[in-house]
């Protein structure tokens, strides 16, 4: 028995060596020609229906024009395991040319892998991102001022609220009060105890590490005008606009306005809860349900015009496994021009990432006035933090709020105070 | 092992003594020497073998070899420095609460599956093997729950104990709040249970197998002798059906420490408070979603062998009666 | 069968044995059960009443509005060539490897069994990214079947059932064979094959329920939807494909039971030939 164990050390120590040869050699592929070439590519994008059925027009309007230099469009799992799954292929070199599905927060990770191509080293790089996104693109440079991604679409996170409801408990259905704490925690009171729904509100309680940008990140946005939870190496929310969102979490959790436990299927489609955190994309699943949408309330209310909200934007990203990186970034252009974008918002409902929505398509705002709210908003949107070990970030985020305000324990402000400390080292880290 | 070889060498000998003068047989017996008295088997054993050494050897490997640098993975072609930092993945971890915690989650989840899991899938084995009438439908209900993937089943359960849940109902007031996953006292218990729940038809069917290769006549002479059921269970059953029993602990801890996809599919993210983390779960979460899979192979390393001594010391108690 | 045993009992025992039995059967099922009614109803309904199939709320709406989600013959077969393959892989080396492991004495037995041990001990996630990038980076086999198959290939689990079964058979049949003269060969195929078969069909099932159930590694690996075996489809159903369906718990847990259904007829259907011979009975007389 000894002597096999023996043997078997020897044998992993050898198989160790010979894995580390392997595994971290490898010849460079590609290089600086594939900058410059042109052929065919694939492109990923999620398997969310209305997005696939853009993804398949566009391919199939560049194919029809550029024969040489076809696009293959593929779907991939849009759910948590996505970042796993993109990650994976960039080990094994296998990512496509461009994934439309490509989160900000994995952007850090994603580029000290070396998976994605620099878009700033296009000749017209930067002053196209610019030029289309605005003043906004500003959040989705990398730390050495290059963009490792094209801001593409957002979400903003606004709250969806359930005309009848609201009228059952005896709330205005048009202007239900919601602009301040107070009004939006007696408006959840008043709901809870007419029984008119089982839950005020229902953001998801799961703690994986992006369950806080629909709750906290949402509020936190609004209520400090527009901060992102880490600037400049250090956290933000450890101030006065962090602690009074987690505070009033913490009472709406604990007055049980919201659930405590992970929800199947969608809450407010179901009218188990008056009211959703979300961005435009849930219209599509709300069938004949009468909806309004009403800004993220703030601590003692603000203009409308003047409320931040986190963005859930998705974007694209170049992956260096690409060898027509040429054609991949005329594609990109082409899938983000003018008409393309019109096409996402009118098959999607989902905001273009582009400056001034509401000027540039106003016959579509005029024809659809609740998509205008969102457009409105789409020029005051907060990201993620493009800071390296972001996700471990959040998720260090998410264990402290879920401990402090879901489940009611500790004191808000010295977890609060815990978790920046935290964050701190693992943004510092390299 | 070394006196059952030290035991067996002697006739070994003795035949290899007395088949050496054979004149065609002097390079059989030196074929012998080195392979093994029985070579086919390193041919029989070989595909097998083969494949383990690609896929475990290999990746083990590789794994033992991260922990000890800083790794993270990177398309082909970057280069990227992996310097060798000694210990400092161990110490990390060692020092993080988050991942001494998650090996208390699984020690209690081992303590309630493992004995649990041992005296009813026994007593269970002995039940349906003395069963008569039913036997086939008795023995479909208890895999059923062994057959069905966990991605189904568990859906059904958390169904059934959440807060507004059919346990719920039946217990009324009894029922703990908050509801058995989101509660930090229950939250692993309650996974214990379900794991028991589901695992058991497997290790009925160890014992059931076990049970079937003990013959009559043990049992037949205890009763000639005036022993009561129960005493001859005790003192022929049991004992007769050792080898499973340590096979039925041994698999149990190894893959109760192996514990993920229940935490990661019941209670998504750690659960409340991070009451049902465990060290597999922390190796996915820090190896896959955030990228830092020194960390995670340091994670690893370290289950391994602790798992390694507790079955090593489970194997000395259960063959030691 | 062990006839001696139950006429030993006095009848009262025999009853609330039986009836302790019956009771055990019905709660172990009853997940199960409401699994199926759930995915027959048109409403979810968590109630005591939910667990009752009314005959006014059931429906196969549930099974077509998940198949639209997810293909679900597709899923199957490529569940089915996923699993076929493992458990046919396993059976043919894991007989060769138990046998050799349980009667033959050969250089590097000790170290085999020592890495098959350990082999369990080794969570899958500590080896899941390595082995994906040696598998696709290397091989170039992602998206493939064979990509899929090749880390669960052979069961050790089913090596470790083989081997035990191995070693309960006494000595004496293979050593009067040898004495006889006949080759290892011979001997692998007359006698230990037939011998084997019950053990075959526990190692069978033990091996099929693996890379059936089996979500993470087939994820991984798999990225058109067309290659996805169906616990891979289910998974990532209940994760993300919710919204917009009616009855989302239905939807589940009709694919649930899409996923369970097989598994569990194949049970039955086979259960029957669990009833080992004993394998003294080729020692006596």
């Amino acid at each position: 028995m000894k002597r096999s164990i023996i043997i078997l050390a020897a044998a992993l120590a050898i198989a160790s060596m010979l894995a580390a040869c392997g595994g971290s050699g490898g010849s460079s592929s590609g290089g600086s020609s594939a900058t410059t070439s042109r052929g065919p590519i694939t492109i990923w994008y999620s398997n969310n229906p209305q997005e696939v059925a853009w993804g398949k027009q566009v391919v199939a309007a560049w194919n029809a024009a550029h024969a040489d230099q076809k696009v293959t469009g593929q779907e991939i799992p849009a759910g948590s395991s996505s970042e796993a799954v993109i990650s994976a292929a960039i080990t094994a070199g296998t990512t496509p040319a461009l994934i439309y599905n490509t989160s900000p927060a994995s952007v850090p990770d994603f580029q000290k892998m070396g998976g994605l191509v620099n878009l700033s080293a296009f000749p017209d790089g930067a002053s196209y991102i610019e030029s289309r996104t605005g003043a906004a693109a500003a959040q989705y440079k990398s730390a050495d001022g290059n963009y490792y991604q094209l801001p593409w679409k957002s979400n903003p996170v606004m709250i969806f609220y359930n005309k009848a409801i609201m009228q059952k408990a005896g709330i205005n259905p048009n202007n239900p009060p919601l602009a301040t704490y107070a009004q939006f925690l007696s408006t959840a009171r008043a709901i809870v105890e007419s029984k008119a729904a089982k839950y005020a509100i229902y953001p998801s309680p799961a703690s994986e590490f992006f369950q806080s940008w629909y709750d906290f990140y949402a509020f936190y946005a609004a209520e400090s005008g527009g901060k992102q939870l880490v600037a400049n190496g250090a956290s933000t929310f450890a101030d006065a606009a962090g602690i009074s969102v987690e505070q009033l979490w913490r009472t709406i959790y604990a007055g049980k306005l919201a659930g405590n436990e992970p929800y199947t299927g969608d809450s407010f489609a179901d009218g188990t809860a008056a009211m959703e955190l979300a961005g435009p994309w849930a219209i599509a699943t709300y069938g004949k349900m009468a909806w309004g949408v009403a800004p993220i309330p703030t601590s003692g209310g603000m203009k409308p015009t003047a409320i931040y909200t986190f963005s859930d934007a998705k974007n694209v990203a170049m992956y260096t496994s690409c060898k027509n990186q040429a054609t991949a970034w005329d594609f990109l252009k082409f899938s983000t021009s003018l008409a393309e974008d019109k096409a996402l918002l009118v098959m999607t409902g989902q905001m273009p990432l582009r400056a001034n929505l509401t000027k540039v398509y106003p016959a579509f705002f005029a024809a659809h006035p609740p998509y205008k709210l969102f457009a409105t908003q789409a020029d005051r949107l907060v990201e993620v933090p493009n800071v390296s070990n972001s996700i471990q970030a959040w998720q260090t985020f998410r264990d402290a709020w879920t401990s402090a305000v879901i489940f009611g324990k500790g004191d808000v402000s010295a977890s609060v105070t815990k978790a920046a400390a935290d964050i701190n080292k693992l943004v510092s880290q390299k | 092992m070394s006196a059952e070889t030290s035991h067996r060498r002697v006739p070994e000998l003795q035949r290899k003594a007395a088949a050496a003068p054979a004149p065609g047989g002097q390079r059989r017996w030196r074929i012998k020497r080195v392979l093994g008295e029985h070579p086919a088997g390193l041919l029989l054993s070989a595909p097998y073998a083969l494949f383990v050494a690609a896929v475990f050897v290999y990746p083990l490997g590789f794994g033992i070899w991260m922990s000890f640098h800083h790794y993270f993975f990177t398309a082909p072609g970057a280069v990227v420095p992996h310097p060798f930092v000694g210990l400092k993945n161990y110490a990390t971890v060692i020092s993080d609460p988050a991942v001494r915690a998650s090996f208390v989650h699984v020690g209690e989840f081992l303590i309630i599956n493992v004995p649990l899991t041992v005296i009813f899938s026994l007593l269970l084995a002995t039940a349906l093997n003395n069963a008569i009438h039913w036997r086939g439908f008795l023995r479909v209900s208890y895999y059923v729950p062994y057959v069905t993937a966990s991605v189904a089943m568990i859906t059904v359960w958390m169904f059934m104990f959440n807060s507004g849940g059919i346990v719920n109902r039946i217990l009324g007031p009894l029922a703990p709040n908050p509801a058995w996953l989101v509660n930090t006292t229950w939250a692993m218990p309650s996974i214990a249970l379900y794991v028991t729940w589901k695992q058991l038809g497997f290790f009925i069917l160890l014992f059931l197998a076990a049970l079937q290769n003990v013959p009559d006549e043990l049992n037949e002479a205890a009763a000639i002798d005036g022993a009561s059921r129960w005493q001859s269970y005790r003192t022929v059953t049991i004992p007769a059906v050792r080898p499973a029993t340590t096979l039925v602990v041994l698999l149990a801890i190894i893959t109760g420490a192996n514990l993920f996809t229940e935490p990661y599919l019941m209670t998504s993210g750690g659960g409340p408070n991070g009451a049902t983390t465990t060290p597999v779960f922390l190796l996915y979460q820090k190896g896959i979603e955030q990228g830092t899979p020194d960390v995670a192979s340091a994670i690893g390393v370290l289950l391994v062998i602790g798992v390694l001594l507790i079955a090593y010391a489970s194997r000395k108690v259960t063959e030691r009666e | 069968m062990n006839t001696s045993d139950t006429q030993r009992m006095p009848r009262w025992r025999r009853i609330l044995t039986m009836t302790l039995l019956m009771l055990g059967a019905l709660v172990f099922l009853f997940p199960f059960y409401y699994m199926v009614v759930g995915a027959l109803q048109a409403r979810r309904n968590p109630s005591l009443s939910g667990a009752i199939p009314w005959l006014s709320n059931l429906t196969l709406s549930n099974f077509s509005q998940i198949n639209s989600a997810i293909n679900l013959g597709q899923s199957l077969l490529n569940s089915a060539i996923f699993t076929g393959a493992v458990v046919v892989c396993t059976i043919f080396f894991g007989v060769l490897a138990g046998y050799a492991l349980a009667t033959l004495h050969f250089r590097g037995r000790g170290l085999l069994f020592a890495v098959v041990l350990l082999l369990q001990a080794v969570p899958f996630q500590l080896l899941m990214i390595p082995l994906y990038v040696m598998l696709v980076r290397n091989f170039g086999l992602g998206d493939t079947y064979e990509g899929m198959i090749l880390p669960f290939a052979i069961n050790s689990v089913a090596v470790l059932i083989f081997r035990q079964f191995f070693l309960q058979v006494p000595r004496e049949m293979f050593d009067a064979a040898r004495i006889d003269g006949a080759g290892e060969f011979r001997i692998l195929r007359s006698i230990a094959v037939p011998l084997v078969r019950p053990a075959i069909l526990t190692a069978a099932l033990v091996t099929f329920i693996g890379p059936w159930n089996e979500f993470l590694w087939p994820f991984l690996i798999t990225k058109k939807q067309s290659m996805e075996p169906l616990a891979v489809a289910v998974a990532n159903f209940t994760q993300t494909g919710l919204a917009g369906h009616a009855n989302p718990m239905g939807s589940i847990l009709a694919g649930s039971v899409a996923l369970a259904l097989p598994a569990v007829v194949l049970f039955v259907v086979f259960q029957r030939y669990f009833t080992q011979t004993h394998a003294s009975t080729g020692v006596k007389g």
